[in-house]
């Protein structure tokens, strides 16, 4: 087989400002393309993508070359395999049981949001984003992950901070020293809630890591904590962000998902739309072939869900948000063995409580000048600003 | 090997063979029944592997532990009685000849 081709004309910007027209030409041309501006291997169907994240023995998770152990100040469970990987992560998943999701981190979600949702000024343009949709994400994270005495902007100035360090592949000094101090101050929020939460078990992650059986090292349980705050905020915000852009851009959808309380759809069709993890990486263990090209052991592909999401193969009119399609499977939770562990807790918070709270809150709220909206991201994307009026 | 059948949510069958002790949801991926979806691939944690045993199996096949019925809530189409996910399924002998009916959504 031939190696994949190469292409040098794509720019860095271009993906961060405009990837899904990269991706539409991609798909159409090259689907499988060596890509100089991000030095790895893109791969852009559905079918590739999805094969390579279920084969876990041919395709690891490990990628030696990257910034993120540096920023993590660890080796992560995202970052392994195998048992090794499974230990890790079964280590938090009771927590994300569907049992606690009913039982507790539901209603907690449901009584924050009402409060945020209550802070909110009327009559006057209010951007979603820094008001409801960042630091809500954040709130219930604290609170699931066992440190709820971070505030709102400490979390997310952690969780940027770590995002930032995980992409610094300029390995520049500023990122690196930002997350270097926000490690200082999350060792010391974690450490803090060890005793109290030795003396009082709960549900939280941090608890159910220390109290297990058979613990975790510490530095893996902080590893965890960790991950989880640099994976566990920008998504749903940006997930709310975006579902939110379109229904208020498509009244009619809107109209008949309040008509049919099809609020489930809404969510689905917005994380499919723009996929707030737009790119996950893969190295090939042994030499492999995927879509008809070579691909050599110890290469680094990037399976792009993005575009997955957008394969002309499953959807007519990808590029188009429409809440009231036929539901096909996307991708934007991953598969295989690191499926998203979030994933049952976002559909819950986004598509079963805020969707038609926010609307049953304010029946008439609106985009205001949508054009104003701005959409950034190649590795995460979501838009940077949502200015509504809500009455 | 083990013989099973799945039917699809428009009564489709499609009889495949697998070896003892593979997961119904691992046969199911290994002959493109695209049905099962499967994301986490066998983890319990993703509920799109749901099917549901055919009557006259059911008691061999036996019922859901409590996990499972927990995770099961979070599949996307209805429960009966008999809804298993099917990588809780291990292949048997006995289960030789195990029909399952698949749901016409996973997501
Ligand atoms: C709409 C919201 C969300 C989306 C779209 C999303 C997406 C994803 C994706 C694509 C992966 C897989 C990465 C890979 O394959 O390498 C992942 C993993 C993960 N997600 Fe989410 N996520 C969301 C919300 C959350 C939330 C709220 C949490 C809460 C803690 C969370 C925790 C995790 C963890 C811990 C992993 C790593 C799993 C592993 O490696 O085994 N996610 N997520
Ligand atoms: S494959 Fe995910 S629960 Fe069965």
């Amino acid at each position: 087989m031939p190696q994949a081709p190469f292409d040098d004309t794509i720019t860095y910007n271009q993906l961060v400002n405009d990837p899904y027209a990269v991706y539409r030409r991609l798909r159409a041309e090259t689907p499988v393309v060596r890509v100089k501006a991000v030095g790895r291997t893109m791969i852009t169907k559905a079918a590739d993508t999805r094969a390579i994240k279920d084969d876990a023995a041919l395709w690891s998770s490990d990628d030696p070359n990257t910034p993120m152990e540096r920023a993590f100040h660890a080796h992560t469970l995202m970052r392994k395999d195998g048992e090794e990987h499974k230990r890790e992560r079964m280590a938090m998943a009771p927590t994300f049981s569907p049992k606690n999701l009913k039982t507790i981190w539901g209603p907690a979600y449901e009584k924050l949001a009402n409060e945020y949702l209550d802070r909110l000024p009327r009559d006057e343009v209010v951007d979603l984003f820094p008001t409801l949709a960042g630091p809500l994400a954040a709130r219930i994270l604290a609170v699931i992950l066992g440190i709820p005495g971070a505030s709102d902007d400490q979390m997310q100035h952690w969780s940027q901070a770590l995002i930032d360090g995980a992409g610094n592949f300029g390995w520049d000094r500023e990122p690196f020293e930002r997350v270097d101090h926000a490690h200082v101050a999350m060792n010391a929020e974690i450490e803090r809630m060890i005793p109290k939460l030795k003396a009082e078990p709960d549900e939280t992650a941090l608890s159910v890591m220390i109290n297990a059986e058979d613990p975790l090292r510490i530095s893996q349980i902080f590893g965890n904590i960790k991950i989880a705050i640099g994976g566990g905020i920008n998504e749903p915000r940006d997930a709310l962000l975006t579902i939110l852009y379109g229904l208020l851009t498509n009244p009619e959808q809107l109209e008949e998902v309040k008509r049919t309380g099809a609020w489930g759809d809404a969510f689905e069709e917005g994380v499919r739309w723009v996929a707030p993890i737009q790119v996950s990486s893969r190295r090939a263990t042994e030499d492999a072939v995927v879509g008809g090209c070579d691909i050599p052991k110890g290469d680094v592909v990037m399976t792009i869900q993005a575009s997955a999401n957008h394969d002309e193969d499953i959807w007519d009119a990808p590029e188009k948000y429409d809440a009231l399609r036929k539901r096909s499977p996307h991708q934007s939770f991953g598969s295989g063995p690191h499926h998203c562990l979030g994933t049952h807790l976002a559909r819950m918070m986004l598509g079963k409580i805020m969707l038609p709270l926010i609307f049953e809150r304010f029946p008439n709220i609106e985009l205001v000048a949508p054009e104003t909206v701005v959409w950034k991201g190649f590795g995460f994307r979501g838009p940077l600003n949502l200015p509504v009026r809500l009455n | 090997m083990i013989e099973l059948t799945f039917v699809g949510a428009d009564g489709a069958r499609k009889t495949v063979t697998a070896p003892e002790g593979t997961s119904v949801m691992q046969a199911a991926r290994d002959h493109d029944i695209e049905a099962i979806r499967a994301e986490c691939g066998g983890a319990m944690a993703c509920a799109t592997c749901h099917c549901y045993v055919d009557d006259a199996d059911a008691g061999k096949v036996g019922t859901a532990c409590e996990d499972e019925r927990d995770m099961l809530d979070f599949a996307e189409t209805e429960l009966r009685e008999t809804s298993r996910l099917s990588c809780q399924i291990r292949l048997t002998p006995a289960l030789n000849g195990l029909t399952v009916h698949l749901p016409d959504a996973q997501i």
